[in-house]
């Protein structure tokens, strides 16, 4: 019985994690093209959600607001990287940093006025009707999650290993310069890493929306908890993050269980101060190859 | 087919070139040879775009280029095979040469396809690279990522390739190979500008070659009347 507790327990915080891990990726992508991220982030995720919520208001359809919200996210990654890091990196500046923040806080007022202040649930066409495996017990929108997460992704990582464009990608990441010199455009690939960064941040509010509510401090918890696991998995392992947003998931959900939600944040401060003090690079973070 | 003339360019307040101007004739291998730090590779990444010159003009293929993006640069036809080789270590030997014909190949699908052709020609040119094409670039040996760096730069058919110290940190066997691979392309017609610190091979292979001195050119020649030279000859050639 306490097994089946425990079990229940990991399969919910796990499918959870799965978010953290989806937009600790999108942090990873923007990382390995720039060596910079985002820090408003969880803003694009909740825009995103606000965003997709107003296109059903609207009366479009749940198949069409899919689309729609990702395409907003992309463009909103793009509105980023224009106006909060291009002029920076240019100059080789840390200013992006303030940049970012400070956009964040722009998209949370803009939110504020135009959606309001309260949170609003997500309707949705997934079922929500728990169904039973090995008495454990699973929604289909939790299952959606998941499906979700890891077709993004895996979309994302075959583009990556498949197309020119994607190799040119991992050129950037590993050499700037030198991919320059093969007539690699660092700008635009930067551009692609944060549109791909907003496409993410869209999906993890498009997936998490109907599940949480849809409010301006919808992600500030989730940013946090992406921001760990991308620290503690090493800001360059696709794989690392689903491990290690998986394992703080479930991690979170048994720690609530057993001493109470109030200690629910605890477990990924303690992994990301772990991490930093342990291993720097991240439990999955490579070291360099490189012979001279 | 590359003109660099009267050409300043430097980091911050340390300028490297002052005045510096050379000629890469078509099919023309021309070695550019002096003193460590004199500014021989600062000349190379001047006229690649790696650094934005302060003054002065590249001309490729007649047309002015300096002061553009190292990338627009590349995709007109120059070729900078970097000091240090620059591999992109995590990527596949065969990637890395799919990403020297990057501004030529479609960004999607079908690149494969497209370039068997120039792949097949660096393959003969370094059979090791063939054995090799699945390993990372960074597993590879620092004389086997020179070939790498030499063959991801003939992938993209330049105009004009720029070679710069493709011995540095090799093995003496390895450097005998890496000249006997530069005879081959000369054969080809390759049109080739050689930064080099073994002077002496540099000059055996090329069809000219300018002395670089303190950011500019102070003597230059045919590579036989540059031997005879005795200045040159006490300064670089010992």
């Amino acid at each position: 019985m306490d097994f089946i507790i425990i079990a229940q327990m990991v399969v919910s915080g796990a499918l959870m994690g799965l978010v953290y891990a989806l937009i600790a990726y999108g942090f990873q992508l923007t990382f390995s093209t720039s060596k910079s991220i985002n820090f408003g982030q969880g803003e694009l995720v909740m825009l995103s959600a606000f965003f997709s919520l107003t296109l059903l208001d609207w009366g479009a359809p749940f198949w069409l607001m899919v689309p729609g919200g990702l395409l907003f996210g992309v463009v909103l990654g793009l509105a980023v990287e224009r106006a909060g890091l291009r002029l920076a990196l240019e100059q080789k500046s840390e200013g992006w940093i303030l940049l970012t923040i400070i956009i964040g806080l722009l998209g949370f007022s803009a939110a504020e006025n135009i959606w309001g202040r309260d949170d609003r649930p997500f309707p949705t066409p997934i079922s929500s009707d728990a169904m039973q495996f090995f008495g454990v017990s699973i929604t289909p929108l939790e299952i959606s999650v998941a499906i979700g997460v890891f077709s993004l992704m895996g979309l994302i990582e075959l583009f990556k290993r498949k197309t020119l464009l994607g190799k040119a990608f991992e050129a950037v990441s590993a050499d700037r310069d030198a991919a320059e010199l093969m007539g690699i455009s660092a700008t635009r690939t930067v551009m692609l890493s944060y549109g791909l960064s907003g496409l993410v941040a869209a999906m993890a509010g498009i997936l998490v929306s109907p599940i949480t509510t849809v409010g301006p401090t919808m992600a500030s918890a989730l940013i946090l908890k992406a921001f760990s696991v991308a620290v503690v998995a090493g800001l360059d392992s696709g794989f690392g993050v689903v491990v290690v947003g998986i394992f703080l998931g479930a991690l979170e959900s048994l720690t609530s269980f057993y001493l109470g939600s109030g200690w629910r944040e605890a477990p990924g401060l303690i992994l990301l101060i772990l991490a930093l003090a342990v291993r720097p690079n991240g439990v999955f973070g490579k070291a360099t190859i490189r012979k001279v | 087919m590359l003109v660099v003339e009267n050409l300043y360019a430097g980091y911050g307040a340390s300028k490297v070139l002052t005045g510096a101007s050379l000629e890469v004739a078509q099919g023309r291998i021309v070695a550019l040879i002096g003193a460590n730090g004199a500014g021989k590779t600062t000349t190379m990444r001047a006229i690649s775009g790696m650094l934005k010159p302060d003054k002065g003009r590249v001309l490729l293929d007649g047309k002015p280029v300096q002061g553009q993006d190292a990338s627009r640069i590349a995709r007109l036809g120059l070729a900078h095979a970097p000091e240090g080789r620059k591999v992109f270590g995590p990527l596949s030997t065969e990637d890395n040469l799919l990403l020297g014909a990057y501004s030529r190949l479609p960004l999607f699908f079908g690149f494969r396809a497209r370039s068997i052709h120039d792949l097949e020609r660096v393959y003969d040119l370094f059979p090791l690279l063939r054995e090799r094409r699945l390993q990372a670039a960074g597993t590879l040996s620092g004389g086997e990522q020179q070939m790498l760096a030499i063959g991801r730069a003939l992938m993209a058919n330049p105009k004009v390739m720029l070679l710069d110290e493709p011995s540095m940190g090799l093995a003496p066997v390895i450097v005998q190979e890496v000249f006997n691979t530069i005879r081959r392309l000369k054969a080809d017609g390759i049109t080739l500008l050689l930064v080099e610190q073994f002077a002496k091979s540099a000059l055996e292979v090329s069809d000219y070659a300018y002395v670089m001195e303190r950011g500019r050119i102070v003597a230059e020649g045919a590579p036989a009347e540059l031997l005879k030279d005795k200045r040159v000859l006490a300064a670089y050639l010992g």
